[in-house]
């Protein structure tokens, strides 16, 4: 008995010790960063900001081309994920109830994406993007974020039709619902917690893209990621680690958005 | 009635729900691709040629940065799956409530460039690990910290990419880790193997297929990405998905050739690994379907 317990109490103490490293290591970096983002020339070799201040967040806010960008980045990030949704929801659905002839070469090309370099494609499409008006758009931008964002959604998408299965659906056909009952009951419900890692995972993909954005956009339309590097050679420390805050609190600002208008849709159709 | 028509007419239904997916990923990739590999044999008016491999085969600073953008895309690869693989394994336990799974989803969260900057504000000769040297008195100057960022060999790169990569990696083995039956490794224990055994026999054949799609992914995705050399790697020698983005936006648009077959020849490279990486387990996959159907 005691053996058990000394055994289980070096196993819990060894896992312990693991978080501890884990949150050293992934979340105490944000934790520097947001003190940098408000103190006043942190540099070498102090080991604490001397003093804080909020001039690094007032200058970001000031600058009208970030408002602006912020506004782009999320128009961008909604009609990507949006897409996204449209295009992998039906796609996942047939991939993983249906098996039919040549099924695994279709799933090899909605995954192609992944293996061959996104960067290559978009010079690829740039020339044709240009001839056809898509190019120095927010639509050209949406479409050429879709190569690295698709083929996870898909495969999120995938996982979670899978771990639903058909037999709630089965059951309500029988009971005489149609299609789209059937998705707002049971699918959009149950499907939640893949959804939600697709929107986030897909958002923050397509706000981390710069070299698509810059080669389909050509400077014209202004996503954060481009904004970034000019301000990362910019002298004022504190603006940077703002910045930095800024991209990942953006993509806690658009979950909780969807969270919300999720919510809403779901309370308005069971009411129904 | 209603249900029955969409049980009922299944091509037709796999045809409409597939195509508009498959129609815009074969737009994009196929096109792109297409496009790509034409233009990478065209000059600018328009004659066909292998001018710019032979260019690039005979260039000795290309085979440098190929050097360098498959010595960062395979060592950062190899490090984030080697530490995720041992966080995954000592702490699927601890993320298997939900709430301690945010930890995880916190670094994937943020952009990559964003890590750079990270990795900079840490690891730069002037950052926070070289004043905690100073402070501690192992550092009379700055100077005296080792330079890891922005440097030759590509430390502050892979330390980026391991970095970001190590979640995406327990990401993707938490769910064989709780697929897996622990029973068997407890089996292993009473014939009287250890820790390594069980883990050589239990966990590691569900884990290869992931292991390899995990580092096919990140492979391919490191040797292509442009973010993280632009932000933190040098001129000299330079990763390759930044030399192409030099030449494409190069004044006249005569380097674009370059600049496309520059990017196409390690993507070709990073396709083959994959093939034979995928080539080699599939017959281990086929092993272990056949074995759970028994």
């Amino acid at each position: 008995m005691r053996f058990v317990f000394t055994r289980l109490g070096k196993r819990e103490l060894v896992t312990s010790l693991m978080v501890v490293i884990f949150i050293a290591f992934f979340i105490l970096p944000f934790v520097v960063v947001t003190l940098k983002s408000f103190s006043v020339g942190w540099r070498f070799p102090e080991l604490l900001p001397q003093a804080y201040s909020l001039n690094g967040w007032q200058s970001i806010f000031r600058d009208p081309s970030l408002r602006e960008s912020i506004v782009t980045t999320l128009m961008v990030g909604l009609y990507v994920v949006l897409l996204n949704l449209l295009l992998s929801l039906p796609a996942a659905k047939i991939l993983s109830i249906c098996s039919f002839k040549g099924k695994s070469i279709i799933e090899i090309a909605l995954l192609s994406p992944i293996l061959i370099p996104g960067m290559l494609l978009a010079m690829g499409l740039q020339f044709t993007m240009i001839r056809f008006g898509l190019a120095d758009q927010i639509l050209g931008v949406v479409l050429v974020h879709l190569i690295p964002t698709l083929p996870y959604a898909i495969r999120i998408m995938r996982a979670g039709y899978e771990r639903l299965g058909t037999s709630l659906g089965e059951q309500a056909s029988v009971l005489g619902a149609g299609p789209y009952l059937r998705f707002f009951t049971i699918s959009l419900p149950l499907l939640l917690p893949s959804i939600r890692s697709l929107m986030l995972l897909t958002f923050v993909i397509s706000l981390g893209q710069y070299a698509l954005t810059a080669i389909i956009g050509g400077g014209n339309v202004m996503t954060l990621s481009l904004l970034y590097y000019p301000y990362f050679s910019s002298s004022n420390e504190a603006v940077i680690a703002g910045f930095s805050i800024l991209f990942a609190l953006l993509p806690l600002l658009f979950i909780g958005g969807v969270e919300i208008v999720l919510r809403l849709v779901i309370r308005a159709v069971n009411r129904v | 009635m209603n249900g029955q028509s969409g049980f009922l007419n299944n091509k037709k239904r796999v045809i409409t729900h597939l195509l508009p997916a498959l129609a815009v990923t074969m737009l994009l990739v196929g096109y792109g691709l297409w496009s790509a590999i034409a233009q990478s044999f065209q000059t600018i008016e328009g004659e066909w040629t292998f001018a710019s491999y032979v260019q690039l085969f005979n260039s000795h600073t290309f085979f440098h940065s190929l050097k360098l953008t498959f010595r960062v895309a395979i060592l950062s690869t190899l490090l984030a799956l080697m530490i995720g693989l041992i966080m995954t394994r000592m702490l699927y336990q601890f993320f298997k409530n939900s709430s301690s799974k945010i930890l995880v989803w916190i670094p994937i969260l943020i952009p990559h460039f964003v890590a750079g900057y990270l990795v900079y504000l840490f690891f730069s000769q002037s950052g926070l690990f070289s004043s905690l040297f100073y402070q501690l008195g192992l550092l009379d100057q700055r100077s005296d910290f080792p330079i890891l960022v922005q440097e030759e060999f590509g430390i502050g790169m892979i330390l980026t990419y391991v970095w970001k990569e190590v979640p995406f990696v327990i990401l993707m083995l938490l769910p064989v880790y709780y697929e897996i039956d622990h029973r068997y490794g407890e089996v292993v224990r009473t014939l009287g193997g250890n820790k390594w055994d069980a883990f050589k026999t239990v966990e590691f054949p569900w884990l290869l297929p992931v292991i390899v799609e995990t580092s096919v992914i990140l492979v391919a995705f490191i040797a292509s990405a442009f973010e993280i050399p632009y932000l933190l790697g040098v001129t000299r020698p330079e990763m390759l998905p930044v030399r192409a983005y030099e030449w494409f936006y190069d004044g006249d648009w005569s380097k674009r050739p370059l600049a496309f077959s520059a990017m196409i020849l390690p993507g070709v490279l990073a396709l083959l690994l994959a093939m034979l990486c995928i080539g080699a387990v599939q017959q281990h996959r086929l092993r272990m379907v056949k074995g759970r159907g028994r």
